[in-house]
């Protein structure tokens, strides 16, 4: 240690931990099956959105007057303010890929088992989350888009029974979508949620860590638990170049194709087809087959299922087998909620 | 807490004053009293502050939709309104769209174009004799009656009133 780093290791102690951080044993099957490497990678994707997230901020103005301008003037006019937002717009999409596919792994590879339930937990709240940037990120722009998925989005809480008017008029800040609900968003989108999803991250990391790796599935895996590599720089370069791959082509696709940008919000347009991002056409859709009456139960009953499937998840399924092959209730039903939305997006799109 | 075995200083460093130590409850419930109350406090206020003025009762006002001259008699006609209004600490002008219909000239229905289902405005679709939400294919008759679709009530009817030769909505 040179003694620029002696002299501060000795005021703050950070050697130790930060040592016991990097060398921390990987089991070989880990570092060996890329897969492993979705956790990473959607941190990744979090710090990517959170720097051009604070470049954006410098440029947004958060009114109904200006917003849309502001994000106009960002994509068209700023130098690189294209890349910026493009990053943004579509590295958005590639979180909500990324935690998808990372609680896929983690489903299939049953790492939600015992001791392991508060870190499932966390990631489910880590997807709520995600989502929640989403739905409170794309009305920032104040275009169609952002405006009449969140005036259908809001109407979706306002659907619940007794207290559903109550709530959408606390997410719009009023009976109306206006300037409230803009900066109520706003300041949703770029405070509470990245502190508390931070931190959520944080809870996550130090359970993974206080568990270590879920245990092998498969017989190859096995043989290589006995194993380990140390986490810098063996699990951190495989980390490194998958998220230097992510940044190529979020950059590819913000060159090739400008993130889109509406025209300015209408309340009063009528042609305007309102549709909100890919990843809640599915359930958009949904809201079609309930009517009148059942309306809560598409609004209501449904996120709660899901959800609270996901929540009770590792209470039901308790056993000691964790190949998806040896357990057909689990797998079957993971299939069927792919399939289901894979099929309610299709029929939206 | 306070049940928790200490672990032993070194003995370089001294020992736990073992007087002290019986307070020790004490101290641990007067933190968790002060700290609760504080919480109480702060998250009653905080949520007071968060939920401001959204939950103030809506005020009703009169918006002209034009002249009663100008709207043809027997066709439902689509009227946008704008009027000055107070958006949080923002003067503007609040606008939408409403759809007027008259059999006789003389007495007119007047339907909010908002679907009651999710906030979608409705189309009048001429052919069809209904009005369409572009969202989840909903229809409505001419007076507003759900035919088809998810929303779960008829579309909003307004007061009217003619002044000075002007149909006046209440919305």
């Amino acid at each position: 240690m040179s003694k620029v780093g002696q002299w501060i290791d000795k005021r703050t102690g950070i050697s130790g931990p930060v040592r016991s951080f990097l060398n921390y044993p990987v089991p070989k099957y880990v570092h060996n099956n890329l897969l492993y490497t979705l956790g990473g990678l959607t941190a990744i994707s979090f710090g990517l959105q959170v720097i051009t997230g604070i470049m954006l901020t410098f440029y947004f103005d958060p009114s109904t007057e200006g917003a849309y301008n502001s994000v106009d003037y960002i994509t068209y006019t700023l130098p690189l303010g294209w890349l910026v937002r493009g990053l943004h717009h579509y590295g958005a999409s590639a979180m909500v890929i990324l935690v998808a596919l990372h609680m896929l792994r983690t489903y299939f590879f049953s790492a939600y088992k015992k001791p392991r339930e508060i870190n499932w937990l966390t990631g489910v709240l880590l997807l709520f989350l995600t989502l929640a940037f989403g739905f409170t990120g794309y009305l920032l722009p104040w275009d169609q888009k952002g405006y009449w998925a969140t005036r259908v989005g809001t109407s979706i809480a306002g659907s619940v029974p007794l207290i559903g008017a109550t709530i959408a008029n606390i997410m719009r800040g009023g009976a109306e979508l206006g300037q409230s609900t803009l900066t109520r968003f706003f300041a949703t989108h770029v405070m509470l949620l990245p502190a508390t999803l931070a931190l959520l991250i944080g809870v996550h990391i130090f359970q993974l860590r206080y568990h270590g790796m879920a245990p092998a599935i498969t017989e190859k895996a096995k043989a290589q638990s006995k194993s380990f590599v140390p986490f810098f720089p063996y699990w951190v370069v495989n980390d490194a170049i998958a998220g230097l791959g992510l940044l190529a082509l979020l950059v590819y696709i913000s060159a090739t194709q400008r993130a889109p940008l509406e025209f300015p919000a209408d309340p009063t347009s009528s042609n305007f087809i309102p549709r909100p991002e890919w990843y809640f056409l599915f359930y958009y859709q949904i809201l079609k087959y309930f009517p009148g009456g059942l309306e809560p139960v598409a609004t209501v009953l449904i996120p709660l299922f899901i959800f609270g499937s996901m929540i009770l998840l590792p209470f039901i399924d308790r056993g000691e087998e964790r190949r998806p092959w040896k357990k057909p209730v689990t797998t079957i039903a993971a299939i069927f909620y792919i399939v289901v939305i894979i099929i309610f997006t299709v029929l939206a799109g | 807490m306070s049940d928790t075995q200490l672990p032993a200083l070194p003995l370089e460093k001294g020992a736990w004053d073992e007087k002290e130590l019986s307070r020790r409850k004490f101290l641990e419930i007067t933190f968790w009293a002060v700290s609760g109350i504080t919480a109480v406090g702060l998250l009653g206020t905080g949520a007071r502050f968060l939920v401001g003025n959204s939950l103030e009762p809506t005020t009703s006002s009169w918006v002209e939709l034009g002249k009663v001259a100008e709207l043809p008699k027997g066709t439902v006609n689509r009227v946008n309104y704008a009027m000055k209004a107070k958006d949080a600490w923002r003067e503007v002008t609040q606008r939408g769209a409403l759809y007027a219909f008259s059999a006789d000239g003389a007495n007119y229905t007047v339907l909010d174009g908002t679907c009651t289902h999710l906030g979608c405005i409705v189309q009048w679709d001429s052919a069809e004799n209904q009005f369409r939400c572009p969202c989840h294919s909903a229809r409505f008759t001419r007076e507003g009656v759900v035919v088809d679709g998810p929303p779960p009530k008829p579309l909003r009817s307004l007061q009217t009133k003619v002044e000075n030769g002007v149909l006046m909505a209440q919305i």
